[in-house]
């Protein structure tokens, strides 16, 4: 899962990776603490390995209306049965104030953080340019467009690597590498017309010029995206 | 038929090695000399001279380009003159030293000073992308890529396409774009019928720049190199012949193209339409 493509020499310290580890939801719909533990531990005595060092996020979506828990024993008890407890997600803000004082940080998560006490200043749209590459890319070339989407109208060659933060779009024929998302954007998608791509990649996840041989591809524009962790294409 | 006011710097150049970089160097600047422009053509292959060999003038050379660039000889010093025409010149290259002989200043310094007696300068690039490669294209007005039908060849013309629009001082500076040609040797019609070999709208498909011309696989290059003669004097040939198109569309004139059909192949045709006519 690696981001390819960014170069790498050998004083280089460290590089930021796209990563998902696997993250187990503790959702608490009833607050009711002796229950809760009562439930915990039965759970765990049926495949107490699965539970070892396992991640946990406390997801308080359910229990919304009601006060703060006792977080302190929640973290102790997931402590106490090898679990790792991550943080809070969802609830209120009085729960979050909580649980970050139990040293339980909120997670936005996707959702959105209330967290946030200081009221949050309206952003002005930020509307990024998309970069537009109208020359053939050579091979050995390295076109990245930071932050941004690409479009390229001319044909991009074996050996040449296009890089985007969004989506990628190639109106030639295409026959280098091609990596959308690069930054992580599960959303980033590639669209082209010609695909004899060397390599498809969405926020990590690919495709190589072997794994396509057997794709079902017509003509026509083709759209590829990330669906489950799997790198699709699709005929439009 | 001469024109030519301002002088023009030709890199021939290709990334990979064995295409035929120097046979075309030699057979074009003969072809440019022989219609009347004053021509010199530079060996950029620095420790792998050839050029000299190709030339038939290995016997003469006293002084090279490095010489000239470190100052310890004169241009004129190192020029050799021709045996076949008056008007062409060769600038060898040193076998003694590498390319890092070569600086940019010192190439520019003989290029400017070229520049004000010849109509044309071959530069002769050495394969590879390294430095001497770079230096050959960087003052260059027209790039004439030499291809072999074959996929390593092309992609390392790709490559080099790729630099020539960037790594070259009119890129630099932002001028208009040289002029890139396509020259597609060592062809067999024959083998590309087989499946073989890429078919010329294959190469044409990858590389997509204006095609200058195709030379047909010969018996005939492999004797003049070894002879000293450029190809190009051989005129009963079908290289010599197809070099002496292609210097001619270089210069405008409007030829068509040669060498792309199977020889004989009229004669299968014929064949063919008469299989059809019994059917």
């Amino acid at each position: 899962m690696t981001v390819s493509g960014v170069a790498i020499d050998q004083n280089t310290c460290f590089q930021f990776k796209a990563n998902f580890l696997p993250c187990t939801v503790l959702q608490v719909m009833r607050y009711d603490w002796e229950a809760l533990e009562q439930q915990l531990l039965n759970t765990i005595r049926n495949a107490p390995p699965f539970f070892s060092d396992l991640p946990v996020i406390i997801d308080l979506d359910k229990i919304k209306s009601l006060g703060p828990l006792n977080f302190v024993k929640l973290k102790e008890l997931l402590v106490a049965n090898k679990m790792i407890p991550i943080g809070v997600r969802g609830g209120n803000e009085e729960q979050h104030l909580a649980a970050n004082a139990a040293g339980l940080p909120t997670l936005s998560a996707g959702k959105l953080s209330v967290a946030e006490t200081k009221p949050q200043k309206k952003e002005e749209p930020v509307v990024r340019l998309t970069k537009l590459v109208t020359t053939p890319i050579r091979s050995g070339m390295q076109v990245y467009a930071k932050e941004s989407d690409l479009i390229v109208t001319a044909a991009v060659s074996q050996g040449a690597e296009l890089l985007a933060d969004g989506n990628i779009h190639v109106y030639g024929s295409l026959r280098g590498r091609v990596l959308a998302g690069v930054q992580g954007n599960l959303q980033a998608r590639i669209y082209c017309r010609t695909l004899d791509a060397e390599l498809v990649s969405i926020a990590g996840y690919y495709l190589t010029k072997e794994d396509m041989l057997h794709s079902p591809l017509g003509d026509g524009m083709k759209q590829i995206y990330l669906e489950n962790e799997q790198v699709r294409i699709s005929v439009l | 038929m001469k024109e030519q006011t301002v002088t023009k710097i030709i890199v021939i150049t290709s990334g990979k090695g064995g295409v035929g970089k120097t046979t075309t160097s030699a057979s074009f600047a003969v072809g440019l000399a022989s219609r009347g422009f004053k021509t010199a053509v530079i060996d950029f292959d620095i420790g792998l001279r050839n050029l000299d060999l190709i030339m038939g003038c290995e016997r003469r050379v006293v002084y090279d380009f490095v010489n000239v660039i470190r100052g310890e000889a004169n241009l004129n010093q190192a020029l050799i003159r021709d045996k076949h025409i008056k008007d062409l010149f060769i600038l060898p290259a040193s076998q003694t030293r590498d390319k890092d002989a070569l600086t940019l200043e010192g190439v520019s310094t003989v290029l400017d000073e070229l520049s004000k007696t010849f109509d044309y300068i071959v530069c002769d690039s050495p394969a590879g992308i390294e430095r001497g490669a770079q230096l050959a294209m960087y003052f260059a007005d027209s790039a004439i890529v030499v291809t072999n039908p074959e996929v390593s060849s092309v992609r390392d013309s790709d490559r080099m396409l790729g630099l020539l629009s960037s790594k070259t001082r009119r890129a630099e500076e932002g001028r208009e774009p040289l002029t890139e040609h396509l020259l597609l040797t060592r062809y067999s019609p024959k083998r590309v019928a087989r499946g073989d070999m890429l078919s010329l709208s294959d190469v044409n498909e990858i590389l997509a720049i204006p095609l200058l011309g195709v030379i047909p696989e010969s018996q005939a290059v492999l004797r003049a190199s070894n002879s000293g003669d450029p190809v190009i004097l051989d005129k009963e040939s079908d290289a010599g012949q197809a070099y002496m198109d292609a210097v001619g569309r270089f210069l405008g004139e409007n030829i068509p193209h040669r060498f792309i059909e199977e020889k004989g192949n009229w004669l299968k045709r014929l064949l063919n339409f008469k299989e059809k006519e019994t059917v």
